[in-house]
């Protein structure tokens, strides 16, 4: 699992903004049930941030249902943890995104050159995926 | 180590240079096992009361107790329980950072070389150049190593990003983290650098004047960081207590 910098400038909590990391890198299939998670003191020192924060984004972790404990030997993805975290990155992220929509629209945006540039997007996205798998 | 008594207890420290008054009846604590950052501008105090903690300089007035013990009478003893990194590596250029330990293992009965050259292995530390040799960040690094193979119950870091260049800082913020044990080892990191501050610190208290301003526990801190930008959150309050002292 890929860990980067949390930004201390961001509205999202330094927890929240480690608790995106886990779940986007789930969603993403770049770690699946039963794997470990990184050890509060190497995700820390890769996310230039202090432990307890990973200690306290572990624990919120394991209270949504997408990984757990086990006694001293680290933090694993539970087996509902994958479709746990889709869930709820594909409900932040929803959310996050009818926000900018409605922000676009209400500073002139017109819906359909909106619409046009998703489907761009979409396109490239998709376009990209293939790249990857083959 | 009696676990409930505080590494560090200062009761109305003050300290004067002539007649400049640099710390003026300061009471400040740190709790075991956490990580105090103690923001302040240059000039603020900073350096004086690390000075004090290593018992280098002696307090005009008031009471000061590291790890239950009066750093200057009991010097020998209180150093050996600390580690302390210095704002600018002050090793002997010729020698290597294997040198610094040789040099350093007979003063800390504790000192496993085994641990430093395990860590300075992982933290990327050159152990045959020189530190003339070495970039500023390479040798705030073995500074650290040196700092923590005694497996200090208090590590003092005074200003360990001075003079860095932003991957270097990046690079010695990670070795610092990497050396936290939470619960276990109690840290004061002074900075002036608020990013630093919100990224690492379980408390945070801010010196101006010679005098703690303000003191923002954990809970307070949390509470902040998921209201906004924590660093902008402090410069404002920087500049209040500023203004109020």
């Amino acid at each position: 699992m890929d860990v980067h910098p949390i930004d201390p400038h961001s509205k999202t909590s330094p927890s929240q903004q480690l608790m995106d990391q886990v779940l986007d890198a789930l969603s993403r299939g770049e770690a699946s049930a039963g794997d470990r998670l990184p050890s509060v003191r190497s995700f820390a020192a890769s996310a230039l941030v202090n432990p307890n924060t990973v200690a306290k984004a572990y624990r919120e972790l394991e209270t949504l249902g997408v990984t757990c404990g086990r006694n001293g030997s680290g933090v694993y993805v539970l087996a509902s943890g994958v479709e746990t975290a889709r869930r709820v990155r594909r409900a932040q992220t929803l959310l996050a995104f009818r926000e900018t929509v409605l922000q676009a629209l209400s500073v002139g945006h017109e819906g359909p050159s909106l619409e046009r540039l998703l489907k761009q997007l979409s396109a490239n996205s998709h376009r990209k995926d293939t790249k990857v798998k083959s | 180590m009696n676990r409930s008594c505080s590494p560090l207890q200062a009761v109305g420290i003050e300290k004067h240079f002539g007649k400049k008054v640099v710390l003026g009846r300061l009471d400040f604590e740190l709790p075991v096992g956490q990580v105090t950052v103690l923001l302040g501008r240059n000039g603020a105090g900073k350096t004086t009361l690390i000075r004090l903690c290593l018992g280098t300089e002696r307090p005009t007035g008031g009471q000061l107790r590291i790890l239950g013990r009066d750093p200057v009478k009991h010097a020998s003893e209180v150093r050996r329980r600390i580690g302390f990194v210095p704002d600018v590596p002050d090793a002997y250029d010729w020698m290597t950072a294997r040198d610094w330990f040789r040099f350093l293992r007979p003063h800390f009965p504790g000192f496993s070389m085994k641990r430093a050259i395990a860590l300075s292995d992982s933290l990327a530390v050159p152990l045959q150049t020189p530190f003339r040799a070495l970039s500023r960040g390479q040798a705030t690094k073995a500074m650290l190593v040196g700092a923590v193979a005694h497996a200090p119950e208090l590590l003092l870091l005074d200003e360990p990003f001075a003079g860095l260049d932003p991957l270097a800082h990046d690079d010695v913020l990670r070795a610092i983290i990497s050396e936290y044990r939470a619960g276990e080892r109690t840290v004061l990191l002074t900075t002036h650098d608020l990013e630093v501050a919100s990224r690492v610190a379980d408390r945070i208290a801010m010196l101006d004047g010679g005098r703690i301003v303000r003191e923002l526990a954990p809970d307070e801190l949390e509470e902040r960081s998921a209201s906004g930008s924590l660093p902008a959150q402090l410069r404002h309050e920087m500049a209040e207590s500023v203004e109020v002292g």
